[in-house]
């Protein structure tokens, strides 16, 4: 190791032997009610003994705190998240991020089977991340399009090798379609045929 | 006394009038500094996406040192606001936010990026003839987030994925943050 | 002892955001009476305001006198007050009178004087911009013309001709009105 390896790398020990060891997250203490506090504290210690990511837990929270939803309500939303997220790693398998467990928890939350992430997750080779399709997913079914052909539309698009922007620009005309009184189903359809196919994620088939 | 000719005690009697004391209700002072508390609040984060934007497109070593001085300022900056203690120190990328409200008198921005607002730390938008817009640094992944219009209503981003899980009854949006350093 | 707008300001660009509050007491009320006759509207004096106290605050580092923030404010909400003006202009809304201040005569005095303080806002929207600012700032706020060109900009000479021929505009508008 050079020396100049070297010192970033003591630098970064350094940050770390500073960061705080694991305490309860000081979010954690905010205006809710006491048994309230005390469930969502003992949702988060489950979560993290199996591997789901926390911070979602707590930014959902956060969100019933801010929209002034009381305790129960605030424990029944973390205790549902916690949920959905356990289903969506467990399909996803060790190699998803956090992102795309929450991503999937969403997809999963509208409608989604998990093993349907779980083949997409599979077949996606090379592809950086499924955060996207998965969100974008969770978004066209909660619009109205049916879960198969929500479903298919994602898995093309990935399989063909398709950008977040592409990602993107299918889901704001998707939504536009819809929004102008296209079936669902054919608006995801059609669109999803719209994205150019790359020439090396072609199929073995079709070289 | 006013130096006019003619009709003194007509314009007097107007100078009188509008000399009147007026005053706002006394919660203007409270709307102020929550404004006041936001670009605080804004100002320091801001702060990251600055150091951020430097450690870009450096080659080599430069890079790997520069990312780290970022890990340790960043991990120093969580310390310092406990309320946000985020894990992993994910890169920050400016994003912005935009919601066409002409009748609105405030718009601010809340998500999973900054607590959903509490503590102060709600991103207030400005104002370019109804067109609301806030660009701030939001850490790399996937968020949840909606506005709230004039403090009291929540409106999801017209132009974003919505967020699915609407277990309040309010709607708000998904947001999917790249890692542009990668 | 309350302290000084030097004070305040030095505290709050030390981190204290708190200090801030302090300050926007003080200039309050003081400024809401210009922003209210300025505008015709409460609603808009209060955004005006907010924005001037808001922008202040944003920008307190340059403020170079800060002993003399109120007048810095000042002109910052002058500015504020111009922008809110042209863009009525543009949205074609009109200048309608202050309903609060109306109440409040009404309740405290006989029914001539609420109908006198309306044909003085009446009269104060017939203005245009330029010449109403001048005329509030001259003799309802008292300042002096180098205070009036330092916050607003504009030459003296200039400054005086709007003040005259706001004068002579409103004792035009109100003589009939009045009679003693």
């Amino acid at each position: 190791m050079n020396r100049s390896a070297r010192a970033v790398s003591a630098l970064i020990l350094a940050a770390v032997a500073f960061a705080p060891a694991h305490a309860q997250d000081p979010r954690l203490g905010n205006p809710l009610d006491a048994p309230s506090r005390v469930a969502i504290n003992a949702l988060i210690d489950s979560a993290r003994a199996q591997g789901i990511p926390t911070e979602p837990l707590i930014q959902k929270m956060n969100q019933g705190v801010a929209m002034g939803v009381d305790g129960p309500r605030i424990v029944a939303a973390v205790r549902t998240l916690t949920r959905e997220m356990a289903t969506a790693h467990r399909a996803l398998g060790t190699v998803a991020t956090a992102d795309e467990i929450q991503a999937a928890a969403s997809a999963v939350h509208a409608g989604v089977p998990a093993v349907e992430l779980g083949k997409i997750k599979k077949q996606s080779g090379l592809r950086r991340s499924l955060t996207l399709p998965f969100t974008v997913l969770a978004d066209i079914v909660s619009r109205g399009v049916p879960v198969e052909a929500g479903v298919n539309a994602i898995r093309s698009l990935v399989g063909a090798g398709a950008k977040d922007t592409d990602i993107n620009t299918f889901q704001r005309n998707v939504s536009g379609d819809i929004e102008k009184g296209a079936p669902p189903a054919a608006a995801a359809e059609t669109r999803a045929k719209a994205v150019p196919t790359k020439p090396d994620s072609a199929k073995p088939e079709q070289l | 006394m006013p130096e006019w000719g003619g009709g003194r005690t007509t314009l007097e009697m107007i100078v009188q009038e509008l000399q009147r004391p007026v005053a706002f209700d006394e919660t203007f002072e409270r709307r102020v500094m929550v404004r006041v508390r936001r670009l605080h609040a804004e100002r320091r984060s801001r702060g990251w996406v600055a150091i951020a934007s430097r450690i870009t497109h450096r080659p080599g070593w430069a890079a790997a040192l520069a990312a780290s001085v970022v890990a340790v300022v960043t991990l120093g900056l969580m310390r310092s606001r406990p309320d946000s203690a985020r894990q992993g120190g994910a890169p920050l990328e400016p994003v912005q936010f935009v919601l066409v409200a002409p009748e609105a008198h405030s718009v601010a921005v809340v998500g999973d990026f900054n607590d959903w607002g509490l503590n102060d730390s709600a991103l207030v938008a400005t104002n370019h003839e109804g067109v609301w817009s806030v660009t701030a640094p939001v850490p790399a992944g996937v968020h949840r987030y909606a506005f709230l219009v004039n403090g009291k209503q929540w409106v999801a981003d017209p132009s974003a994925p919505r967020a699915t899980d609407d277990d309040f009854g309010m709607p708000s949006s998904a947001l999917v943050v790249e890692d542009s350093t990668r | 002892m309350e302290s000084s707008d030097a004070e305040l300001v030095t505290r709050v660009l030390h981190g204290e955001v708190n200090a801030y509050g302090a300050l926007v007491s003080r200039y309050r009320d003081r400024y809401a009476r210009y922003a209210v006759h300025m505008l015709g509207n409460r609603e808009d004096a209060e955004e005006a305001l907010q924005d001037a106290f808001t922008r202040a605050y944003r920008s307190l580092a340059r403020c170079e006198e800060p002993e003399r923030f109120g007048a810095w404010l000042f002109r910052i909400l002058v500015n504020r007050c111009r922008t809110s003006g042209a863009r009525r202009v543009r949205r074609g809304r009109t200048f309608v009178h202050d309903e609060a201040a109306l109440m409040r005569a009404s309740q405290e005095h006989p029914a001539e004087q609420t109908m006198w303080r309306e044909e003085i806002d009446r009269a104060l929207g017939e203005l245009n911009a330029d010449q109403r600012e001048a005329f509030l700032l001259k003799y309802v706020e008292e300042l002096g013309y180098d205070e009036m060109s330092e916050i607003t900009g504009v030459g003296v000479s200039a400054l005086k001709m709007r003040v005259m021929r706001a004068c002579d505009r409103l004792r035009t508008l109100l003589r009939e009105v009045h009679s003693a």
